[in-house]
């Protein structure tokens, strides 16, 4: 049996949806959410997607410039490189590389600094100053910066530009969980369950959460922008994926050679990082727009 | 003031200690003999390297050690370059002006530019100049630099014969290294070719300067816009709207200064940002800096240098941003007492 | 303040403008050369060094030999000797030294007198005699030296008077003449040893290496590791007026970085010059080459698993397809090594078996091997381009997938040049790819110092083969003077090496270099690296 409706329901959607609904009416954030998760089932399927291995060298067909030039190849759209190799299938695996390992690092870092960021919101005294500190410290370095010290420490290789971008921006997420609780834990909101005896952790899971997690998902996307770039430099300053692998910033690199016989090579790469941060940048600020204009209402 | 500045040099003193201390164990972890990874005197025989050990009191506990080891760092002895056998504060002090010569020019254009069209975008706020400010920003945040600087050299220095593609000035001009600034040392020396090789010198910087303002001019671009729609939609503009003063002049009288202390603040931040992109444009615009300098010794896993870089960078551009707090709470009153801790 | 704005802006606005040169800045530019070489040398005295960069930038320029080789026909011919002689039986050699050769002049020194005995004496006593001072201040470190036995082989330098010296021999040696001839035996100044000798502290001593002096048509000036030689012409040149007053190297290790600077002017001459096409496309630009005596090769590490069994290194070396390194690497501008010498050489002939590339026999006898699981290879690539191998690290990538079809998974390895060298002679690879520029034309020089046991001693044997029979085919071939003996022994030992194969030589290839128009004379030469001595700008009207 239906209930009758007494008195006006007013809809308090949860923060997330919120967001979402917002996020919803603007056509560029949709359209680069769009591209997002292409980019995203690029790097989940691309070995299966890409026509040509992205490793193995094929030797009759060296420097293939790219189909729409007169010595292109249609079934080498974006041309070869000087082994060979499918550009577009490289392109297509380096996304697993370049965009799909920033999501893993960011995820990673997003985690840990969540729950460091939690734990210190609730503590106080000497740890917390400390830990105020040592943010201030770090916060006040470039993440490039950063990181290429910490690469310089552990040497190069791929999984040390990962751990080095992770510790990266780890203090960032600690930084605005710790400040965003913080803020919430002044509101009346809180007040409620804590005077109905909740634990301080339950408070945090329940009230409080809700409530930041859009906060955290931009300071999210702005990071995973930044390690797409970082990920990129280390590769292209060689300090990072070994060269065989086709990660976009050391295929850069590697076709600095080739870039008067074989532009293609090098403009490929360059672009496909820009555009890959383009895209999680106009999310991430789709997600700010919403927020704003949600603040404003 | 007396306590801001108290907190300040307490964060300055426990940045240093802590860079210090991870520099000192990282000669722990550096493969080879901690001795050698701190002096980095790879050819040295058994008995000079004793009488170092000595000099390190090597032979006492981890934390004499440490101050041994603080002493001579203190007292600018960061050892010697594992690859070339020369002191690491030579190295340095021959280097690290190079970059901050180019992340001071990349300063000056990014600033130049970006703050003028961050305000263009306020006063236009939601109107098409905006949008194409935005979309402008939005792209020059994203170019990675490494990239963009080869599209640089490759329109201005090939295609269009312009601009010099490397370097910080034509090498046939002998200038005599004193400050290691470029346009200054010029300026200082004698040559009877002073004129042309400052000119030559400026127009070696225009491309890596370029290259490495992109970035942070559109940081400024969103800094000047935000602050300046914040402050025309501040109390004090609507009052002196309503006074009935012209557009221009509130913008002119109140809104660029006022803006203008906001964005000093992240002045620093943005240095910071800019020494780190000016790294990694030494290595293709072949600028010999800090950066190259770096890169080059984490290749050759030149340890002593790995930490004397290290420790400058970090705590230069360290000093770089306590700088520009002071400046901004000296403009800025009310920031003494509430920015920190929070 | 406003007047700072002013000029600031002006000088914007003149240089966006174009800023005519001057005449002052003309004249810089014309009498001054910007070479961008490839890498940094290691030091600046070629006694001390194998490596090509480091000739490149030293011999030529700074110093003169007794004897040096004619650029068209390979013959010996005088320098700083006008004349020499020697005895039937081949164990004395006399040298007649010009009286009218000055030592550098410049802020560290001041020659009093001419070159003469004194100077040629300290320069081989030096390497010879172990109390020597000089002999210590670098240990001992004369790689090319040792690898051809020069301690040994040399028993005595006499002086006979001021300007007459006389080498006594141990036994006769067919390739001396040409050893003294080679880019490593340059003549120092003794004074300026006696000088720093004279200062009593051991630690300045390492100077006479790093602050050079010698003979030769440039001075030196500066050197910032990483970035740039300065050399100063020498104006008292005994051989002719130099035509260039400022010398540059411009250190620039990225090939498209030395491309670039070519295309913008920034140099004026560029070493080992990738995208050929690119540059004969240019006007202004020209692309040399000279057949250069050399060869590229894979050497595998002989002391240790696995290529310390000759099975397994016939196997790797069946499988690479050297045709497909040729066509991609040197864009055809080689030709595949079938021995250690190149076909130019009077000492080679074709094997008479030539190694094919044949991936399923070598997969048999790596099965042979006990190795039919495969293994895993640490390749090293030079970080480094030379005439011989202008890519290293895009032939280990073929190589790799070369010998990924045998079950053979390839790492590849590579450190920054100086680095590299070092571990190379620490032995810490198991195969390297790496070449040799010949320092003269005598065939020994392909032998003696890449696979004899006493350069598997001295590290410059990057295979650490050492082969009795081998060394005593070379010790034989240099004791006769009789070029057809000579030229039996080295067949039989291109024969061994076939059958061995220590190393796989895969090509052999034109050295080559771009520079502007306007700079005329030649650099290139076959052997010893470059020269600037006959260099000189051309205004385009005399052009």
């Amino acid at each position: 049996m239906a209930r009758d409706k007494i008195y006006i329901e007013e809809e308090f959607p949860a923060p997330m949806k919120q967001l979402w609904l917002t996020f919803k009416s603007t056509p560029v954030a949709i359209w680069a959410l769009g591209c997002y998760v292409l980019l995203l089932l690029l790097a989940v399927f691309g070995p299966l997607l890409s026509p040509h291995s992205a490793m193995e060298n094929n030797l009759d067909m060296l420097l293939m410039p790219p189909a729409w030039h007169v010595d292109g190849n249609i079934s080498y759209l974006l041309g070869t490189d000087d082994l060979g190799r499918d550009m577009l299938s490289r392109l297509i695996q380096g996304t697993s590389l370049t965009f799909g390992l920033s999501i893993i690092v960011v995820i990673l870092a997003l985690v840990i600094g969540v729950v460091i960021g939690s734990i210190s919101a609730l503590s106080r005294g000497v740890k917390a100053s400390l830990l105020t500190h040592f943010l201030d410290v770090v916060l006040s370095m470039p993440s490039l910066l950063l990181a290429i010290i910490i690469v310089a420490i552990l040497g190069p290789g791929l999984t040390n530009v990962l751990w080095a971008i992770g510790l990266v921006l780890i203090p960032q997420f600690i930084h605005i969980t710790r400040n965003a609780i913080k803020e919430e834990q002044k509101k009346g909101y809180v007040l409620i369950p804590i005077l109905d005896g909740a634990s301080e952790l339950r408070v945090l899971v329940t009230s409080i959460y809700p409530n930041i997690i859009d906060k955290i998902i931009i300071q999210a996307t702005l990071a995973q922008s930044a390690a797409i770039l970082d990920i990129a430099a280390l590769g292209f300053l060689g300090l990072g994926a070994p060269v065989a692998l086709p990660e976009w910033g050391s295929m850069l690199a590697n076709s600095l050679d080739l870039f008067y016989i074989a532009p293609w090579t090098t403009y490929l790469p360059g672009l496909a990082i820009l555009i890959a941060v383009v895209v999680t940048n106009l999310v991430g600020e789709g997600f700010r727009h919403s927020l704003k204009l949600q603040k404003e209402n | 003031m007396f306590s801001f500045a108290l907190r300040r040099l307490n964060l300055l003193f426990f940045t240093l200690l802590m860079l210090t201390l991870v520099a000192f164990s990282l000669n722990y972890f550096f493969p080879g003999s901690p001795i050698v990874n701190m002096t980095g005197l790879v050819n040295a025989s058994d008995a000079e390297l004793a009488t170092y050990e000595q000099m390190y009191h090597m032979d006492q506990s981890l934390f004499f050690q440490y101050l041994a080891y603080l002493k001579e760092i203190f007292s600018g002895n960061f050892g010697v370059s594992m690859s070339t056998q020369s002191p690491i504060s030579e190295e340095l002090v021959t280097y690290l002006p190079a970059t901050i010569e180019l992340s001071l020019a990349a300063l000056f254009l990014a600033m130049l530019f970006g703050i003028p069209l961050g305000f263009i975008a306020a006063i236009f706020h939601n109107k098409g100049a905006d949008k194409t400010i935005l979309v402008i920003a939005m792209v020059g945040y994203s170019l990675p630099v490494f990239w963009l600087a080869l599209i640089l050299i490759l329109v201005f220095a090939i295609i269009l014969p312009w601009f010099p593609s490397s370097g910080q000035i034509n090498l046939l001009f002998e200038i005599e290294q004193v400050t290691g600034f470029k346009l200054i040392d010029i300026l200082l020396s004698d040559s009877p070719y002073r004129w042309q090789a400052f000119l030559d010198a400026l127009k070696h910087l225009v491309l890596p300067a370029i290259a490495v303002a992109v970035a942070p001019m559109t940081i400024f671009i969103r800094l000047a816009r935000t602050s300046m729609l914040e402050v025309l939609e501040s109390n004090y503009i609507k009052a002196a709207r309503a006074k009935g003063l012209s557009n221009l002049k509130i913008i002119y009288h109140h809104g660029i200064r006022n803006a203008l202390v906001r964005i000093i603040r992240d002045m620093g931040l943005q240095f910071a940002n800019l020494m780190t992109l000016a790294m990694i444009a030494e290595v293709i615009f072949d600028w010999q800096g800090a950066g190259s300098w770096l890169i080059d010794s984490i290749f050759q896993r030149d340890y002593t240098a790995i930490q004397g870089g290290l420790i400058a960078l970090a705590s230069f551009t360290f000093l770089i941003n306590i700088f520009a707090d002071f400046i901004y709470a000296a403009l800025n009153p009310v920031e003494r007492y509430a920015r920190h801790g929070t | 303040m406003r007047c700072k704005w002013y000029w600031l802006i002006t000088s914007v606005i003149v240089f966006i403008s174009g800023c005519e040169p001057t005449t002052n800045e003309e004249s810089i530019f014309n009498d001054g050369l910007v070479y961008c070489s490839e890498g940094s040398p290691t030091s600046f005295n070629p006694q001390l060094v194998t490596s090509g960069t480091t000739i490149d930038a030293t011999t030529r320029q700074l110093y003169n030999r007794l004897i040096d080789f004619n650029r068209d026909n390979y013959q010996l011919e005088a320098s700083l000797a006008r004349s020499w002689h020697v005895t039937n039986d081949g164990t004395m050699i006399t040298f007649y030294l010009r009286k009218d050769v000055q030592f550098h002049q410049t802020r560290y020194f001041t020659p009093s007198r001419n070159l003469n005995a004194d100077d040629v004496i300290f320069s081989f006593q030096r390497i010879l005699d172990k109390t020597h001072p000089f002999y210590q201040s670098v240990r001992g470190n004369f790689p090319f030296f040792q690898s051809i036995n020069f301690e040994q082989l040399v028993t005595n330098i006499e002086k006979i008077d001021d300007y007459t010296i006389r080498f006594k021999l141990n036994q006769p040696d067919a390739s001396f003449l040409s050893n003294v001839g080679a880019p490593f035996a340059v003549i120092l100044s003794k004074e300026y040893a006696d000088q720093l000798l004279s200062e009593d502290d051991p630690a300045v001593l390492p100077m006479l290496d790093s602050l050079p002096i010698g003979t030769g048509p440039f001075k030196f000036n500066e050197y910032r590791s990483n970035a740039l030689i300065r050399f100063q012409r020498n104006e008292n040149y005994w051989a002719h007026d130099v035509g260039i007053e400022t010398l540059i190297f411009n250190i620039t290790p990225n090939n498209t970085g030395r491309l670039t600077k070519l295309l913008t002017n920034e140099c004026d001459v560029i070493s080992y010059p990738i995208a050929p096409q690119e540059i004969r496309s240019r006007e202004n630009l020209r692309l040399e080459e000279v057949t250069s005596f050399n060869v590229a090769f894979m050497a595998f590490n002989t002391s240790k698993p696995p290529f310390d069994n000759p099975v397994v290194r016939k196997a790797v070396s069946l499988a690479v397809n050297r045709e497909a390194i040729i066509n991609a690497v040197y864009f055809d501008q080689a030709e595949i090594a079938h021995s250690l010498l190149p076909s130019a050489s009077w000492a080679y002939d074709k094997p008479s078996e030539l190694l094919p590339y044949a991936p399923e026999q070598a997969k048999l006898l790596l099965q042979d091997a006990g190795l039919s699981e495969g293994f895993t290879l640490d390749l090293w690539a030079m970080p480094v381009q030379r005439a011989y191998n202008p890519n290293a690290m895009k032939m280990a990538k073929l190589i790799r997938s070369d010998l990924g079809k045998i079950g053979i998974n390839v790492n590849i390895i590579t450190y920054e040049w100086t680095t590299f060298l070092g571990k190379l002679a620490n032995s810490e690879h198991q195969a390297v790819l790496i070449g040799w520029a010949a320092d003269h034309p005598d065939p020994d020089n392909f032998f003696s110092p890449l696979l004899s046991c006493s350069s598997a001693r001295s590290g410059s044997n990057r295979s650490f083969w050492c082969n009795q029979n081998f060394d005593d085919l070379l010790a034989k071939a240099l004791l006769t003077r009789n070029n057809k003996k000579r030229r039996e022994y080295y067949l039989q030992a291109q024969e061994l090496l076939t059958e061995e194969l220590p190393l796989l030589p895969i090509a052999h290839a034109k050295r080559a270099q771009a520079k502007v128009e306007t700079v005329q004379g030649n650099i290139l030469a076959p052997f010893g690296g470059i020269s600037f001595a006959d260099t000189k700008k051309v205004t385009k009207e005399e052009n």
